[in-house]
């Protein structure tokens, strides 16, 4: 080091002074700087005054151990905070000397040589600063340049404090591109010295969050988001977090590291946070690539645990209203894994589910629905992918999972919207050439539905029943697949149980009062709810019990429906409806060849289940009497007739329906309600689903022309149509006459039609129907109906004026059906139709 | 002490084992490194060289060969200004794979970038690959082509300074001159072409 010249505490000499020197620069020039860059033309020479390096060279000790010399560099910082025009001369100077240090491998000198710049750095006035970033970031890149890791660490931390000066008016040309790259660089460093490869990726991670803060608040100075500087970024951070493994750890045992030992894990995930946390609306996907490109590439999928720490801290740390795009993005992910293997699906669809939940908080109005649309895209695909998988099987799981997480955290009324919407997918009614997989996806539909439906919880069943739901949600339980009816009984049962009953009801007994019910008298709009739609519901479970391939299970899931009504609706009216549809299923038992001698039994253990509880829950002492006087014959004469439901009962075991009082009889229960103060006029009426009482079959024509009319009735030719393909597709369902399947279309035409132009324009009809709904979707379908249930009206109304006007021309049992049924279409008819 | 009028870029890329650290090393440093753990993601190296009495400043970043730190790799391939694709003569899966390491510098590199085809370790008596197979598969898809020994130091001065003196005979072309008076007045300084950003932008 040359010996520093006398320090001249003069300020800054008038012009002449400098003219004198000049000759001198020009001499030192060719004799040590030859080698100076020529920083141009301008002519500025005689500003060139060496008081400037004088003061430079002063600040350095002659030997680097003692460090910067203190009181020299009081003095040159006082001069350039005099002659701030001169900053750009003093870190340039700066500069070359420490570019030659480095080569000469002078290390102390170098870091002297940086402490000075980072002082003067800060006691520049931020209007000056700029004069002086430009040679002092070259001074920080020399340094990062060099192979000596502790030069790489010192400009760091320089480049770091840096970062945290603001500047007033950032120059616009400078660029960060290389420090990214090398501070990228370092986050990857192989050093073979543990503690040196520590010190240096911890260097390169804070260097990273330097940069970030640094630009981050203005693109101008350097876009940070493209993706040429978070591709480095990112992967960088992720690289260093993944090998602490911390995130493996029990989630109660994480302790959280001393705050003064800094560990790059812990550093690349705070960093991590503050990026996430900074990206706007347009920069998140630009993070967000390449977190799951790295996933991909590290084979970070399975196990998941690190995804999934990830994945939270990412959900945590953006910005609110943004979060969907994470799921959005995992789920385009998830797309373009089609072609993965199951288990990487899997995982990625339960990182999904598990991070899901907080980004539902978050999402409004048609993000909800384009993520739910989504996974229901996932799912279909799964199932075109195979339907026999145990992994495609557990990927489906995951998915329906995250599915479940989301809608829990949605209000109500965006889940009842949900199910709706998922309902508006399944494809219904079954094609003609169903497929096992079209079966799948049905079902696993419905187990999204019940997912979702699940963590609904019911107020008012006409706001978690519109009709657009449950319509078609009562037609499917009579779908041809046992496992799918078997799923609309679920959704049905967790959305009518409102006081946790349900695990009570899920098994058939008749031991009622030991369940503990949790009973509540319900509500007006209940009573109003079960008026209106209880017929066409308690149709469904009635039809659906006629079906052969029903197993126990389907069974005792309708004893749950039925019983959970019971239980949650709670009315005079009720009752009598129940008692009804218990003795048509009673009927249904003893009549109905076609069913098994274990369906017959099931049947008979359901009405009697129910029977008994109608009497605990409504409170009907004189019923109960006759209800434990039948369980006591049954006890003694057979007592499979009693719970529980078994699904094989010995050979040649039927019920015996001549034996005396094991059955439920209609008059005798009219007496008694009577007695209990109940009204049975309605009982004793001509039941919908037969005469009641046992052998009583003549009036089994009437109760399908009345479930006609009105379960399968309300949607007209879909009913039609169903009808048509659940004979082709399904033997199970009960169709002993098709001439009494009959709509209002139907109707009318009898009545004004001869029977041959019928039946060619019937079949014309159903053919087209046929057609129609093995190629439309359920929206198109309603769409057609629609406009047909409000003409259905007008032409009711046409037909009942024609029917009073002219009864003349009827003949007489057709006068018969329509009189009989007119209270029960006005009754219902103008709700189904309600779209 | 030193500056430099040009600042390049250059990128080496290929198979993990092929000698792309070895070749770095023994350029930057005149050495043949003994069993270094390979590199993960990338690492750097510097090396100024003299060109027509130009000072060449070489930003050398030598990338890892596996699969994993493929995204970081390939974020170094844009602002690269040539591209070395190293291959090991006495290993035929590493030239089998040239092909797919040109499809991912299609992809990410700029498409002026320089394109080398290096086959290292010469000194080797095993050679799987022979010259003109090399040579052929280079004129095929428009690049150089040198084979190179690392351990010898055979060829290694030379493919950096073949890369040097054609990337300073592009920057001298008309594109860079025009450049170069943006950024005269951008900066309103003069026309020395000394930091990074300035060869960030010529791609
Ligand atoms: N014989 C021979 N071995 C070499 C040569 N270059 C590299 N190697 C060896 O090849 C192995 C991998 O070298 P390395 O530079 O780490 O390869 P990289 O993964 O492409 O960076 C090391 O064991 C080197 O010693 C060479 O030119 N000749
Ligand atoms: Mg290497």
């Amino acid at each position: 080091m040359k010996a520093a010249s006398a320090p001249s505490y003069r300020m800054p000499e008038p012009a002449f002074t400098l003219r004198t020197t000049v000759s001198y620069i020009e001499k030192k020039r060719k004799r040590r700087v030859a080698k100076e860059i020529v920083t141009g033309c301008c002519g500025c020479c005689n500003a060139l005054r060496p008081r400037y390096k004088r003061l430079v060279d002063n600040i350095f000790p002659v030997n680097p151990q003692d460090g910067l010399v203190k009181s020299n560099m009081e003095k040159l910082t006082f001069y350039s905070l005099s002659s701030p025009e001169k900053l750009d001369r003093i870190g340039e100077y700066f500069y070359q000397k420490a570019s030659r240090d480095i080569y000469r491998r002078r290390h102390g000198f170098v870091i002297i040589a940086m402490e000075a710049m980072d002082q003067l750095l800060v006691a520049c006035h931020a209007q000056t600063l700029n004069l002086f970033v430009e040679s002092y970031l070259k001074m920080v890149q020399k340094l990062l340049e060099s192979t000596e890791p502790k030069l790489q660490i010192l400009a760091t931390q320089s480049f770091v404090k840096f970062a945290n000066i603001e500047e007033d008016t950032p120059s616009y040309h400078r660029r960060y591109d290389f420090f990214v790259s090398k501070f990228s660089a370092m986050c990857h460093s192989n050093e073979d010295r543990p503690y040196m490869r520590n010190q240096i990726r911890l260097a390169g991670i804070q260097g990273l969050e330097a940069v970030v803060r640094k630009t981050v608040s203005d693109d101008l100075v350097e876009n940070i988001w493209e993706p040429v500087h978070m591709d480095k970024i990112v992967p960088s951070l992720l690289f260093n977090m993944q090998e602490s493994g911390f995130h493996m750890k029990e989630v109660g045992s994480v302790e959280a590291a001393p705050e003064d030992e800094l560990d790059p894990p812990t550093l690349a995930e705070s960093c991590l946070r503050e990026l996430v946390g900074k990206a706007s609306f347009g920069h998140i996907k630009a993070v967000l690539k390449p977190v799951l490109r790295h996933f991909d590439l590290h084979e970070l999928w399975c196990p998941n645990q690190f995804a999934v720490h990830t994945f939270r801290i990412i959900i945590f740390s953006i910005q609110a209203q943004y979060s969907y795009t994470v799921v959005e993005s995992l789920m385009a992910h998830l797309d373009e894994n089609s072609k993965s293997s199951p288990e990487i699906r899997t995982s990625i669809a339960d990182v999904l589910s598990k991070i899901i939940a907080i980004a539902a908080g978050e999402s409004v109005g048609p993000s909800v629905l384009e993520i739910i649309n989504s996974l229901l895209c996932h799912l279909r695909d799964s199932v075109k992918n195979g339907i026999n998988q145990a992994e495609e099987k557990q990927y489906q799981d995951a998915l329906i999972n995250a599915l479940g997480e989301f809608a829990n955290h949605l209000p109500d009324y965006q889940k009842i919207e949900i199910m709706m919407f998922i309902m508006s997918k399944i494809p219904f009614p079954p094609k003609v050439n169903q497929t096992p997989a079209d079966n799948l996806l049905q079902s696993i539909l419905l187990k999204s539905l019940l997912k979702v439906g699940t963590k609904y919880q019911t107020i008012h069943f006409n706001t978690t029943f519109p009709v657009s739901f449950l319509e078609p949600l009562l037609r499917m339980s009579l779908a041809p697949d046992p496992e799918m009816r078997l799923l609309v009984q679920k959704i049905l049962h967790t959305l009518i149980d409102r006081h946790n009953n349900l695990e009570k009801l899920s098994k058939a007994t008749v031991l009622v009062s030991d369940l503990d019910l949790v009973l509540e008298k319900s509500s007006r709009p209940d009573l109003i709810f079960i008026n209106k739609h209880g017929p066409v519901i308690y149709d469904a479970l009635y039809t659906s019990l006629q079906i052969e391939t029903n197993s126990v299970e389907n069974i005792e899931a309708i004893y749950t429906t039925v019983s959970l009504l019971c239980v949650e609706l709670a009315s005079a009216e009720v009752v009598i409806d129940i008692i009804q549809l218990l003795l048509g299923i009673q009927n249904l038992a003893i009549t109905n060849t076609s069913l098994s001698a274990s369906q017959a039994y099931n049947l008979h253990v359901l009405v009697i289940s129910v029977f008994e509880l109608i009497c605990v829950v409504f409170d009907l002492p004189s019923l109960q009497k006759y209800a434990n006087k039948i369980i006591a014959a049954r006890r003694k004469q057979d007592h499979f007739l009693l719970p529980e439901m078994l699904s094989h009962y010995p050979d040649n075991h039927y019920p015996n329906p001549k034996e005396p009082f094991v059955y439920l009889e209609q008059t005798a229960i009219c007496d008694i309600l009577r007695e209990d103060g109940l009204d049975p006029s309605r009982l004793s009426q001509t039941s919908p689903y037969g005469a009641g009482g046992p052998g009583a079959i003549a009036g089994t024509s009437q109760r399908h022309s009345w479930s006609e009319t009105n379960a399968r009735g309300s949607v007209v030719d879909i009913g039609t149509t169903q009808d048509v393909d659940s004979e082709s597709s399904s033997p199970g369902v009960q169709k002993k006459l098709p001439e009494e399947k009959l709509t209002f279309e139907h109707m009318k035409r009898v009545l004004t039609e001869p029977p041959e132009a019928r039946k060619e324009a019937e079949a014309e009809k159903r053919e087209e129907l046929n057609n129609f709904f093995r190629t439309a979707t359920l929206a198109e379908i309603m769409q057609r109906t629609k406009p047909k249930h409000e003409d259905l009206q007008t032409k009711l109304q046409e037909i009942f004026k024609s029917l009073s006007s002219s009864e003349v021309h009827r003949s007489p049992t057709h006068q018969k059906k329509v009189e009989q049924e007119i209270p029960v279409y006005e009754q219902n008819f103008p709700e189904m139709f309600a779209y | 002490m030193e500056d430099y009028k040009f600042l390049f870029k250059v990128v080496l890329v290929g198979n993990a084992g092929v000698g792309k650290t070895c070749l770095v090393r023994r350029f930057t440093q005149g050495l043949f490194p003994p069993g270094q753990g390979a590199t993960i993601g990338v690492d750097f190296m510097i090396k100024t060289v003299e060109v027509d009495g130009e000072k060449v400043k070489l930003q050398i970043w030598d990338t890892a060969g596996q699969e994993r730190f493929r995204s970081i790799t390939q974020s170094y391939y844009r602002s690269a200004h040539a591209l070395i694709l190293v291959y090991d003569i006495s290993c035929q899966p590493t030239f089998d794979c040239l092909p797919d390491w040109l499809r991912e510098i299609e992809e990410y590199a700029s498409s002026k970038v320089l394109r080398i085809l290096v086959g290292n370790k010469i000194d080797r008596e095993d050679r799987e690959i022979p010259v003109h197979v090399g040579e052929d598969f280079a004129s095929r898809h428009n690049m150089y082509f040198l084979e190179t020994s690392a351990k010898e130091a055979d060829n290694v001065e030379k493919l950096f300074m073949k890369i040097a003196e054609d990337l300073m005979q592009q920057a001298r072309s008309k594109d860079l001159l025009r450049y170069d008076k943006d950024t005269a007045n951008i900066t309103g300084k003069t026309s020395v072409i000394t930091d990074s950003n300035c060869c960030s932008r010529l791609t």
